[in-house]
């Protein structure tokens, strides 16, 4: 799946910005030029050599912090995402199989889950079970976990109903053959295509609550805290948090980028879908009545 | 869908017609009972979880009132003075007791009733959740209809590439991005505070239609999307291909055949929609300096005021659920199809 992922240009693309992205975290501290904590007099100034992107109102270099920042926002949504998948994914697959009595129950709290404005619950969560991000992101992983717990339950349903796990269990196949052969390939596409908008999603909670000063100690460089920071200089600095949304816009774009490339290459939909845009490029033009039906019949 | 029937509408049409309305009115009756069969269970957990966060959080009004080195007999007296002391279930009883009659208790900061206090800064939120819902639905209507019937042109990849772009920036960067471009750069905007609409509709448009803007961006991007996805689809549908045979007029397999079938998931997503709007009216209100239901809660949460915050997400379950109902019985009304499955 990976290598037909980047054989599409989108999936390189989304590829390589997330690459980036993930690079800064892990490095990005060490590459700071100067300590991003370190205040100085020249307060508010313009790009330089010395300061490639400018200081701010307590003259820290914004580089710096940009640079220093990124791993808590990489890392936070990585959280999210990896929470709601364990909190949403194993309920779905299981509620295929462990009866009415959890089926009911865990479809009523996915539905809860869904009514929950998340970014409002997180903020009240956080402040109230104590200052620290991971909390909110274990919080926030908890109520987008719906998106995993539908997805999953979804992919499984048709894979339990559907005639070829039948005859696979009526020629006396082993679950766990049936689980590898059928089940995995059925269930692991839809399930990546939501843990990469996820990770969007959690990417943007982590810079709202950074962004509102909340879950982490104020000194401390993050990305949504530049934005805020920004702010109340706007009429000096207006050019000020152009890097900062620039970033926070480019890795919610690459993770949506990555999902739709995901869907794009698995799945029935998927390959009519490549199908589809094959027959359209080889198309002169629309009134060539040839390869219309294709399409028309495979989009559902 | 009876007004489209209604040029060709001859004598023995009318029962038909009568029949066919009486029919709607009993999806929507069946789509109320079952949407309420789904709320209650949905706000009885909600709720409960709500108020299971006093109890988690270890937080006590006491603390509040007296300070760090309060002694303990000094927070008990306090705590019982708040009925803290009582059984948990009772308390929860109690409580739900008063959210169903509208009061959501005091505050511990200050004393004042929450109920007061949330309704002031809900206008404020409803004024701009309100538009923005309003610019979403329009825009997004506009360029997926657009992107849909022009399908596989230029335009509807231009549109396609804008609401991809739109789709991908927060509400937050958005607000910032509106504040430099026109409040601070242009100054055609006032850059934040609120004028209620009784000392004015025009400086009232003015303050609540750049964080409207803001907001709007997610709903235009997600109801093009649908709406596009929904009207090629069904443009491809059989029906459609036998209305053009029959010699219809476009326009009216456009209104008639093809939006009321292609407008079901984009309707279902505006009531999703709906709570990351007032989810996402905790920053924008941050950034516009609009004293709202997000500021609210946002303040109430970092000041530890328990009875607050849980009467902010009580109040905002209660609007996500009632706009999911409306949404629900719209989509009774307008799409059969809606009825398998809600």
């Amino acid at each position: 799946m990976v290598r037909r992922v980047l054989a599409l240009t989108s999936g390189r693309i989304a590829a390589a910005v997330l690459t980036v992205i993930a690079l800064l975290a892990l490095f990005g501290p060490w590459l700071a030029p100067l300590d991003p904590l370190a205040t100085g007099d020249n307060t508010l100034a313009a790009a330089s050599g010395t300061h490639w992107l400018g200081t701010d109102y307590l003259g820290r270099d914004v580089l710096s912090r940009l640079l220093d920042g990124s791993r808590v926002s990489v890392l936070g949504s990585l959280e999210v995402a990896l929470t709601a998948l364990v909190a949403g994914a194993l309920p779905g697959i299981l509620s295929v199989h462990w009866g009415r009595v959890f089926e009911w129950t865990t479809l009523r709290l996915a539905d809860t889950l869904v009514a929950l404005p998340f970014l409002l619950f997180a903020v009240a969560v956080v402040a109230l079970l104590g200052n620290g991000l991971t909390q909110a992101m274990l919080v926030t992983g908890v109520l987008v976990s719906p998106l995993f717990y539908r997805v999953a339950r979804a992919a499984t349903l048709a894979v339990a109903r559907s005639q070829y796990v039948e005859a696979a269990v009526v020629s006396g196949a082993s679950t766990g053959w049936i689980v590898r052969r059928h089940v995995w390939g059925k269930i692991l596409p839809p399930i990546a295509v939501a843990l990469a908008q996820t990770i969007g999603v959690g990417f943007v909670i982590v810079s709202s609550l950074t962004f509102l000063g909340i879950g982490v100690q104020p000194p401390a460089p993050t990305w949504g805290g530049l934005l805020a920071s920004d702010l109340g200089y706007l009429s000096h600095r207006p050019w000020a948090p152009v890097a900062p949304a620039l970033l926070i816009t480019a890795t919610v774009w690459a993770s949506n980028l990555l999902a739709d490339a995901i869907r794009d290459v698995s799945g029935e939909a998927g390959r009519v879908l490549l199908d589809d845009r094959g027959a359209r490029d080889g198309r002169p033009d629309r009134t060539d009545p040839a390869p219309a039906p294709a399409p028309a019949g495979g989009a559902r | 869908m009876t007004t489209t029937a209604a040029p060709v509408a001859l004598t023995p049409r009318r029962g038909l017609a009568a029949a066919r309305a009486r029919h709607t009115a009993g999806r929507v009756l069946a789509a109320l009972v079952r949407s309420v069969a789904i709320i209650v269970p949905v706000f009885l957990v909600a709720t409960f979880v709500t108020f299971a966060l006093r109890a988690l959080s270890g937080l006590s009004p006491a603390r509040i009132q007296l300070g760090e080195e309060a002694t303990p007999e000094a927070i008990a007296r306090v705590e019982a003075q708040w009925g803290l002391d009582r059984p948990f279930l009772v308390q929860y009883g109690d409580w739900l007791d008063g959210i169903l009659h509208g009061q959501l208790g005091t505050s511990w900061a200050n004393g004042a009733d929450i109920s007061t206090l949330i309704g002031l800064g809900l206008g404020v939120s409803l004024s701009v959740a309100t538009l923005a819902l309003l610019i979403g639905v329009v825009v997004g209507f506009m360029l997926g209809t657009v992107a849909a019937l022009r399908s596989t042109t230029w335009i509807d990849r231009a549109i396609t590439g804008f609401v991809t772009v739109i789709s991908v920036m927060p509400a937050f960067v958005v607000g910032i991005v509106l504040v430099v471009v026109f409040a601070v750069g242009l100054h055609w905007f006032p850059s934040g505070g609120y004028v209620p609409a009784e000392q004015g509709v025009g400086p009232w448009l003015a303050h609540i239609t750049l964080p409207a803007v803001a907001l709007s961006f997610d709903v235009i991007a997600d109801v093009a999307r649908q709406l596009r996805a929904g009207l090629v689809a069904a443009y491809r549908e059989n029906y459609v291909t036998g209305a053009v045979v029959r010699g219809l007029s476009p326009r009216r397999i456009f209104f008639g055949h093809v939006l009321r079938n292609g407008l079901g998931p984009t309707l279902a997503t505006l009531g999703l929609k709906f709570p990351a709007l007032v989810g996402a009216s905790v920053v924008t209100e941050w950034i516009f300096g609009l004293q709202g239901f997000g500021r609210f809660a946002n303040d109430a949460a970092q000041a530890g005021d328990v009875p607050a915050v849980q009467g902010v997400l009580v109040v905002s379950i209660v609007l996500v659920v009632s706009f999911n109902l409306i949404v629900n019985l719209v989509l009774a009304r307008v799409t059969p199809a809606a009825q398998r499955g809600v």
